[in-house]
This record gives structure tokens, C-alpha cells and sequence, in this order.
């Protein structure tokens, strides 16, 4: 079975810099993946790059074994690949059930594929119950990492890729969130799991392989 | 103060009747401008032409409409043909073979290059429509005019000033509120506003939302032209005028904001008109003294917030 997420040695450029270089990274279906690195290392390039925000200089990015590279950023998400980016980058003035249904109503999914999915978020993240109502912009930073993990959940039903979510949050909550992902790889194992990281030790015991990343280039674990 | 009001009642009450069709004509305009810079983040300065060509069009429109013998209602319909004719044409032609390419430049050459843009379309309007001035106001004649009483006078005031451009621009406001909060494609417009990144990640097709954003812009800076095309004789320059009055609502506004851009259109429609009949060198600067009256209390604008942008 192919991965579900590959990059082949894959630069990019920003603004002339180069960011990555031959990056080379794969993501198994159902696995659960960290990229660990120091600020500014290139962790969020790289999945911004997998979401095809960015344009790639060489090298090949793969879902599901199909070559992707050329694939529009917007068409990611109907790959099944959903996308979680750091500091939640909620919609403000949705409410947190509009968040979670806006990329549902995007895709044109069916009503009732919708309610199972949204269902299957709300399981997995019972505390949004509460929140469906409440506006985005009032959120927490606790509660707004889970909204963006549901959200991304509502698309993601190949990959999900997780931007630092455990930056910033409160030790409790941390441990909640971490237990978040736990459910999540009980209750949807043909989900895979990348996530990034600066501090290795965190996320040891919840991920199968590591990936480190220094200056934009993949260094051995 | 009762002396002054029996000196001046009638003045005052025709500078406010002036300034409400005043704010109405202004909102549509910036209302299309702020909407615009939320989505594609680029302040247009063209945006003053697309509102003078709405205006020249219709007055074309409605002279030859009238020459073909058609009523003076055929006028009042050809201001709103015109308006879509020109968003329609215009605005795909100059997102798709202009602002395309400047999208994420640098905001210097974006607005040169939406300056140039405004200095060609200004030239193009003086090649079609001369800089003779053009007037047609068959359809504001046919609706005749309003007593208004006012303080014990009775004020005679056009029904299109009184009725039509205010009603116009008050169900503007409340479909666009309704478009942008209640359908998928408003509150994808509102989603591309908040953050384009996070939207293209939930599968939005960025560059068709700045196409369609664009274009309903154009429409609505073509439909404030069209709409005051019978109030006034056109001249060149009303571009220039129009999109500088729009800078500064937006900017009391908020960006994004279009409840906002009502309030602060009608703060400057009236504003405006006070000073033209109490203080009529302040006219040009009215504008910008309530402006910098508002940032100096609020620098993010009247509802502008810092962390969140709303629609």
C-alpha cells in the first residue's frame, strides 16, 4: 500500500531563500508521523508544502502514490488531506460549528456524509459539543487547537497534518490534546498523523517514527 | 439657538436631505471598495473609474433609450443595466488581465498599478465621452418631487433624492449582509477575507472568489455612479473625487466592514453637505477632518478590530 503522504526530494524556495532542501519524508497510511525541529528548521514549510500553499522547486509530493505536485493547493483537501495550521487560524466571526461544517459545504459532500463525519469529530472531541454555538473569535487557545483538529478531522479522512498544536497550551490541556490524538488513531486508524514538534521528548509516546528536520534538511533522528 | 434655527432651518434641513442621497451614493461606492481590499487585499484606486464609467454609460444609455422613444422609465432602468453591463464587462477584464498578476506583490506596486490603471481609464472615459458635460435626468424629472415639512417649512425635494438612491443603498446593505451571513458563497467571501491561506486549505478556490469579489465591486462602484448620473452633470474628474471620498469611509470604517461603511458614509454624506451650505470652504476638507476626527479616537477605524476581520 502506498504512503498516504510522501515528499520526494522536495525543495522550496521562499522569496528566493531556499527553505527545503530535498526533503524527503513519508507518511504511511494510518501512521502517525512527528517532524521535530527548531523554530525556523522549515517544519511549517514543509506542510505547507504537502498542502500545496507553496510552489516547489524540484522534487515530487505524493498522495496516495499519485504524484500531486501540480495539484491546485484548494484541491488538496478533496484528497482527504486536512490541515490544522499553527495558531488555529479560525474563521473569527463563524460560529465553532460553522468552522467545522465550511469545509464540508466546500466539497459538496452529501448531507448525511457530512452528519457522519461531523458526528464522528464530535465523538472524538466531545468538549465541541459545548462550543458549537459559541463564536470562533471567543475562543481559548486550548479550545481553538481543538476546534482547528476538528476542523481539519471534517476533511481529513486520509491525513491529517498538525502545525505545532501542542505550542502554548497549558500542561493540562496539552495532556487532553494528547489524548485527543489518542482517540483519534483508536477511533479512525486508517487516519494518518503528521505532526510537528520542537521538543522531541513530547511526542515520543505518541507517534510510530520521527522525522528531524534542521535548516531545511531532513537529518537522521 | 431658536433665532438661528428660524434664520437657517431650511438650509439645515436641505443639507440633510442632501447629505442622506449624498451617503447613499457614497456607500454603494465604498462599500464595492472595501469589500474588494478584504478579499483581494489590494485598495484599487480604479475603483473611482469604474463608479465614472457606470455613470457615463447610463447617461448614454438612457439618451439613447429616449431617442429610440422609450418613457422616462426606461431611463430609471437603464441606471441599473448600465451598472451591470459595466461590472460585468469591466471587472473580469481587469482582475483577469490585471490584477491577477500583482496578487501578494508588494503594496507600492500595487497601487502604482492600480493608479495607472485609474490614469488610463480616466483618458479611455475622456476619448468616449468627450469632457463636455453629459446630462440626462429624464427619469428623476418623471418622479417629480416631495414636499418635505421640515421645522414648520416645507422642503421641495426629488423623490429619486428622497426615495430612490437612500432605498437603493438601504437594501444593498441588508442583501449584503444576508449574501455574505447566510449563503455558502458569501461565507466563503468571509472565509477568503478572514485568512486566504486557512480557506484554501478547507478547499477554496482562492482566485475564483477575487474573480467574483472583483467583479461584484466593479458593480457596485459602476451602480453608485450610475445612480447619481441623473443628480448631477457629468464631468471629467468625478473618478478622482469619488474614489478619495471612498478612502476615507473605508478607513473610519474599518476594512471589511460593511454595516460600518453605512454608518461612516452617511457620517461623511452629511458632513459634507453641512459644510456646502454653512461653510462652504471647508467642503473639500470635511471629509478628512472627520476622518482624522475618528482614527485620532479609534486608529483601527469605527468597527476595525485588530485580531479578527469581519465582513
Amino acid at each position: 500500500m502506498p504512503d498516504a503522504l510522501a515528499l520526494e526530494g522536495v525543495s522550496v524556495d521562499i522569496a528566493g531563500v531556499a527553505v527545503l532542501r530535498r526533503v524527503s519524508l513519508h507518511v504511511p497510511p494510518g501512521g502517525r508521523v512527528a517532524l521535530i525541529g527548531r523554530n525556523g528548521a522549515g517544519k511549517t514549510t514543509t506542510l505547507r508544502t504537502l498542502m500545496g500553499l507553496l510552489p516547489v522547486r524540484e522534487g515530487r509530493v505524493l498522495a496516495a502514490g499519485e504524484d500531486v505536485t501540480a495539484t491546485p493547493a484548494h484541491h488538496r483537501p478533496r484528497l482527504g488531506i486536512g490541515y490544522a495550521p499553527e495558531d488555529r487560524r479560525l474563521f473569527g466571526s463563524f460560529s465553532v460549528q460553522d468552522n467545522l461544517l465550511l469545509p464540508a459545504q466546500v466539497l459538496r459532500l452529501p448531507a448525511e456524509e457530512t452528519r457522519r463525519r461531523l458526528d464522528a469529530v464530535l465523538a472524538l472531541l466531545p468538549e465541541l459539543r459545548d462550543l458549537a454555538p459559541r463564536r470562533a473569535a471567543g475562543l481559548s487557545g486550548g479550545q481553538g487547537k481543538m476546534v482547528a483538529l476538528g476542523r481539519a478531522l471534517m476533511v481529513g479522512t486520509r491525513a491529517v497534518l498538525l502545525d505545532e498544536p501542542f505550542q502554548g497550551l497549558a500542561p493540562a490541556l496539552a495532556l487532553r490534546y494528547a489524548e485527543a490524538l489518542r482517540r483519534l488513531h483508536e477511533g479512525l486508524p486508517d487516519v494518518a498523523i503528521l505532526i510537528t514538534e520542537s521538543n522531541p521528548e513530547l511526542l515520543r509516546p505518541l507517534v510510530e517514527s520521527t522525522f528531524a528536520i534542521e535548516r531545511g534538511e531532513i537529518i537522521p533522528a | 439657538m431658536v433665532a438661528w434655527f428660524e434664520q437657517n432651518g431650511l438650509l439645515l434641513g436641505l443639507a440633510l436631505l442632501d447629505g442622506l442621497a449624498y451617503a447613499a451614493l457614497v456607500f454603494l461606492v465604498a462599500v464595492g471598495l472595501n469589500l474588494v481590499f478584504g478579499v483581494l487585499r489590494i485598495l484599487n484606486v480604479a475603483h473611482g473609474s469604474l463608479y465614472a464609467i457606470g455613470a457615463y454609460t447610463a447617461a448614454s444609455l438612457g439618451i439613447a433609450l429616449a431617442a429610440g422613444g422609450l418613457g422616462p422609465w426606461a431611463s430609471l432602468v437603464a441606471l441599473v443595466v448600465a451598472a451591470a453591463v459595466v461590472g460585468a464587462v469591466l471587472g473580469p477584464l481587469i482582475e483577469g488581465l490585471i490584477l491577477r498578476r500583482i496578487y501578494g506583490q508588494e503594496e507600492v506596486l500595487q497601487l502604482l498599478v492600480t493608479f495607472a490603471l485609474f490614469m488610463i481609464l480616466e483618458d479611455v472615459q475622456k476619448l468616449v465621452w468627450g469632457v463636455q458635460p453629459v446630462h440626462h435626468d429624464a427619469g428623476l424629472r418623471w418622479l417629480g418631487t416631495v414636499d418635505v415639512p421640515f421645522g414648520g417649512d416645507v422642503i421641495p425635494f426629488t423623490a429619486y433624492q428622497l426615495y430612490v438612491l437612500p432605498g437603493v443603498a438601504l437594501l444593498t446593505l441588508a442583501g449584503l449582509a444576508w449574501f455574505l451571513r447566510r449563503t455558502l458563497t458569501g461565507r466563503v467571501i468571509v472565509a477568503v477575507t478572514t485568512d486566504r491561506e486557512a480557506a484554501t486549505a478547507m478547499g477554496i478556490d482562492a482566485r475564483r472568489v477575487f474573480l467574483l469579489t472583483f467583479t461584484f465591486g466593479a458593480a457596485l462602484a459602476a451602480l453608485g455612479g450610475a445612480l447619481s448620473s441623473p443628480t448631477a452633470a457629468l464631468v471629467p474628474g468625478i473618478g478622482a473625487q469619488t474614489i478619495v471620498l471612498s478612502f476615507a469611509v473605508v478607513a473610519i470604517a474599518g476594512l471589511g466592514q460593511i454595516e460600518g461603511a453605512a454608518l461612516s458614509a452617511l457620517m461623511i454624506g452629511l458632513g459634507r453637505s453641512i459644510a456646502v451650505y454653512f461653510a462652504p470652504e471647508f467642503e473639500v476638507v470635511m471629509p478628512y477632518l472627520i476622518m482624522v476626527a475618528v482614527l485620532l479616537v479609534r486608529p483601527q477605524g469605527l468597527f476595525g478590530t485588530t485580531e479578527t476581520r469581519r465582513v
